[in-house]
């Protein structure tokens, strides 16, 4: 194996990296926030709430991230009124965008899920102490309800941190030069796939490292309720 | 059995509680209960699992809905109307939500929020919903946790205490509120034996401080020694009321006889 290859384009990665880092976060983020209103939504016992949630996350999370991706870019740019804006609105003619919000509202399914089930975990007991104590709704929904269920999300949540990062690999196959992107470019240009592609995942193992150990720092905050007693 | 209260008498009490009614389904719990009481009185309901006593306690405050009946808290009406289901609702939540902070509930199973700290439980709704400054709240909180005891241990999680200290903890919860009356739901059933009397003597404290008290209860000398009235509830009624010296030395009602029979077992 010859490793000097990538050593003189160590850039691509590079650019690569950041390109996946950006997508993995923003749509990490952007989902985030969508599925916390969507899993309180999803919790009511109304359907005409309730309904709308879920037919969103039975069909993002009953279909691929890359057939979701591949919809968006290219099923949307067939469409007449999308070919006009892109026109004046340059930025919808590049891939980047269709990739960021097959991603968002993908891990935004996958997380109202989550957080639903935390929501629907909370002790009820908790609930009535709230209620007793003259809470309003919202307020036992803020004060109670969510700071525990996010509690209880957390370890789904930081498997679907690391899901989502290792699916962005499927932005490479609309143009983006991700990480796997660079990987498939430097496998091209001097065909060899194995020093290409490992160096691709070393970068994706550091970063779920990262992930799983920021995880762990949140957990060692939020979880101290769970911990057992340190004996004294 | 108590006299039938009006909003007049009601200028004069505490709570007072008219006619309630609860069924679940078809299942009729409480037939027609009747309570009031005095600033200072610590009623204690007696009665057998299935006999409504735990479900009168939670229509006070509203955790159940009645049927129908009429609850005043001091002299204010909760106001109840009928909603598009045919339901009976309260017309206001915003009357029952504050009705609700003077009336503190301690339950069976306690109910910390198990994601907050001992102190950080009591200062909650102090500063959420009374909103009072968080310091002052904090003052309080740690007067109250030195009260019941429990002051070392309010850095720690509801999972690290003893059961007997996670009710004391919820008893200085209810009392930051500075409630008018003090609802206990069965405080001591879910409690070891051991562990029952710390909790039962914080509980006698708090009578003898003056505290308006209702105490659903299983604990017989508790009710013998400290309550001011005794109500026995059989099948959704009240079976038999009255001072406690009357009531257990000379009971009128067979049932509560037999009741008593069976506990002194």
């Amino acid at each position: 194996m010859d490793f000097s290859i990538i050593t003189e384009n160590i850039s691509e990665y590079v650019n690569g990296l950041w390109l996946t880092v950006q997508l993995v976060s923003l749509s990490l983020l952007v989902g985030l926030v969508l599925s916390i209103p969507f899993a309180v939504m999803r919790s009511t016992e109304r359907l005409f709430i309730s309904g709308p949630v879920w037919l969103f996350t039975y069909c993002f999370r009953g279909t691929p991230l890359l057939v979701q991706m591949f919809l968006f870019y290219y099923g949307l740019g067939q469409l007449e009124f999308v070919k006009e804006l892109s026109k004046s609105w340059t930025f919808l003619q590049d891939a980047y965008w269709y990739a960021l919000l097959a991603f968002t509202l993908n891990t935004a399914a996958y997380t109202t899920e989550i957080i639903r089930g935390a929501i629907v975990a909370t002790p009820f007991g908790e609930i009535e102490a709230a209620r007793a104590c003259g809470m309003s709704r919202g307020r036992v929904l803020r004060r109670i309800v969510l700071p525990s269920a996010f509690r209880r999300a957390l370890p789904a949540y930081a498997n679907e941190v690391i899901f989502m990062l290792h699916g962005s690999a499927v932005a490479s196959l609309i143009t983006l030069v991700d990480i796997t992107g660079a990987a498939r470019i430097i496998n091209s240009r001097y065909y060899s796939p194995y020093e290409a592609f490992i160096t691709a995942a070393i970068f994706y193992m550091a970063l779920t490292f990262l992930i799983v150990w920021g995880f762990r720092q949140l957990e060692k905050r939020w979880h101290a309720h769970l911990k057992p007693r340190e004996s004294n | 059995m108590p006299e039938p209260a009006t909003a007049r008498a009601a200028e004069h009490h505490a709570l007072v509680c008219e006619d309630i009614h609860k069924s679940f389904g078809t299942l009729e719990v409480l037939k027609g209960v009747s309570l009031s009481a005095k600033k200072g009185d610590v009623i204690a309901m007696l009665g057998s699992s299935g006999s409504g006593k735990s479900t009168f306690l939670r229509c006070i405050n509203l955790l159940e809905t009645p049927n129908s009946g009429q609850v005043y808290v001091g002299d204010e009406l909760i106001r109840m109307e009928t909603n598009k289901r045919g339901e009976p609702a309260p017309s206001d939540r915003a009357q029952v939500e504050r009705l609700r902070t003077r009336l503190a509930m301690v339950f069976q199973s306690f109910n910390l929020w198990s994601h907050m700290t001992v102190l950080q439980n009591v200062i909650e709704a102090p500063v959420h919903v009374l909103k009072r400054p968080k310091r002052e709240a904090i003052e309080q909180a740690e007067a109250l946790l030195e009260k019941v005891g429990i002051h070392a241990r309010k850095n720690d999680y509801p999972a690290h205490l003893s059961g007997g200290q996670q009710q004391r903890v919820a008893i200085a919860r209810a009392l930051a509120m500075d409630p008018d009356v003090m609802l206990f739901d069965e405080p001591t059933s879910a409690l070891d034996p051991e562990l029952v009397n710390e909790v039962l003597r914080v509980m006698k404290d708090l009578a003898e401080e003056g505290r308006t008290m209702i105490v659903v209860t299983h604990e017989m000398g508790f009710a013998r020694e400290v309550s001011s009235e005794t109500i026995f509830l059989h099948e959704g009624r009240i079976e038999e009321a009255g001072p406690p010296q009357e009531v257990f030395e000379h009971p009128k009602s067979e049932r509560f006889q037999q009741f008593l029979a069976g506990n002194l077992k």
